[in-house]
């Protein structure tokens, strides 16, 4: 099936300069519909206020809610817990690496990260594009 | 009056007693054994004195050496200067940082959103842009000279805190357990980026997929394994 290029994404990052390099590639990649979260809270309100979106892209390290927090809000929630879910970190210890995975996390991504490695990670979440 | 003094004075005053010819022997006795014990005291505190004396002494010196050394640490300029200082150089370095991001990323959206209908045109505004991308560069020289006044004062108060850490004997206190939020962040949050980059050994490859879980550092390759 062909992935919807039009389908809203969320990134989640408390560095607005991260959520700009993320939001361009994506434009890069095609995808335009993209919206943001400052934190894992933020990102849970917008998705349990009944925004639907077709991936969440989330950093690890926020406050007052991590990126890990949200993954296991978002699995522990009937409606929310197909959503497709990569994580970015600057840090991929092995046991935060399978934490993530054994919680629910479709794909990991270590920063610093290049567009080849984001379109690879996302074709494997969501399909070829 | 020190202790050996009044015992040298009872001493004398036994003396006195005992030479003044008294006629009853259980007298004298009762002397003699007071005798026994003023040269008995005089000896223990005599002795007691001089370990007092001589603990009192070293706890003297140890203060005053203390003293010296938390002085020799100039706190007050570590405090009041040195590290204010390297506070604000790390802050202008984020600021630097931040600014020639923001340049940077806003001259490559501006050449990715323009469209190519007047090729010279597209040239010059290509050229401009690109020009002014690598003036942004110029934030590196900067930034570069305010971490290393940073590292300068780091250093600077490492040397002294190991050389009073060494002077005085210090052994390190159990660590105190920090505030609420301090607690949730070391339970919840990454250490972040390592200086060594996250690059894999095979080790670690093999400890993941053998089932012993290590603190070994996993690349983007290894992860990778792990979803495919």
């Amino acid at each position: 099936m062909a992935v919807d290029m039009a389908m809203p994404i969320l990134v989640v990052d408390d560095y607005k300069t991260m959520i700009r390099i993320i939001r361009n590639l994506l434009k890069q990649l095609g995808f335009n519909n993209v919206d943001e979260a400052a934190d894992g809270q933020e990102a849970l309100q917008k998705m349990q206020a009944g925004a639907k979106f077709g991936l969440v892209i989330s950093d690890w390290n926020m406050e007052p809610m991590t990126g890990f927090e949200l993954l296991k809000e978002v699995r522990g929630d009937d409606k929310l817990k197909g959503t497709p879910f990569i994580m970015i970190t600057a840090e991929s210890k092995t046991e935060n690496v399978i934490a993530a995975k054994r919680a629910g996390v479709n794909n990991y991504i270590v920063k610093p990260f290049n567009a080849a490695t984001l379109k690879a990670k996302m074709s494997s979440v969501i399909g070829d594009f | 009056m020190p202790a050996t003094d009044v015992a040298t004075r009872i001493r004398s005053a036994l003396d006195d007693i005992k030479s003044t010819n008294l006629d009853d022997p259980r007298l004298m006795e009762v002397l003699g054994l007071a005798e026994n014990l003023v040269d008995s005291m005089k000896i223990f505190f005599g002795s007691l004195d001089s370990s007092v004396h001589g603990e009192f002494r070293y706890i003297a010196e140890y203060i005053a050496r203390t003293r010296d050394e938390i002085a020799a640490l100039r706190p007050n300029d570590i405090q009041n200067a040195r590290l204010p200082t390297a506070g604000a150089e790390l802050e202008a370095v984020v600021k630097d940082t931040e600014k020639a991001t923001d340049i940077i990323m806003s001259m490559a959206e501006e050449i990715l959103e323009e469209n190519p209908t007047d090729l010279d045109a597209y040239k010059a505004m290509i050229d401009g842009k690109m020009m002014q991308m690598i003036e942004a560069c110029s934030f590196q020289d900067i930034t570069g000279q305010r971490v290393s006044k940073v590292v300068e004062t780091l250093t600077h108060i490492e040397e002294r805190v190991s050389r009073f850490s060494e002077v005085m004997g210090v052994l390190d206190a159990a660590e105190e357990q920090g505030d609420e939020k301090e607690e949730w962040r070391k339970e919840n949050l990454l250490n972040g980026p390592q200086l060594d980059g996250p690059a894999t050994g095979q080790d670690a490859i093999d400890a993941l997929f053998d089932g012993d879980i290590s603190d070994e550092q996993l690349g983007q390759d290894d992860i990778d394994s792990m979803f495919d």
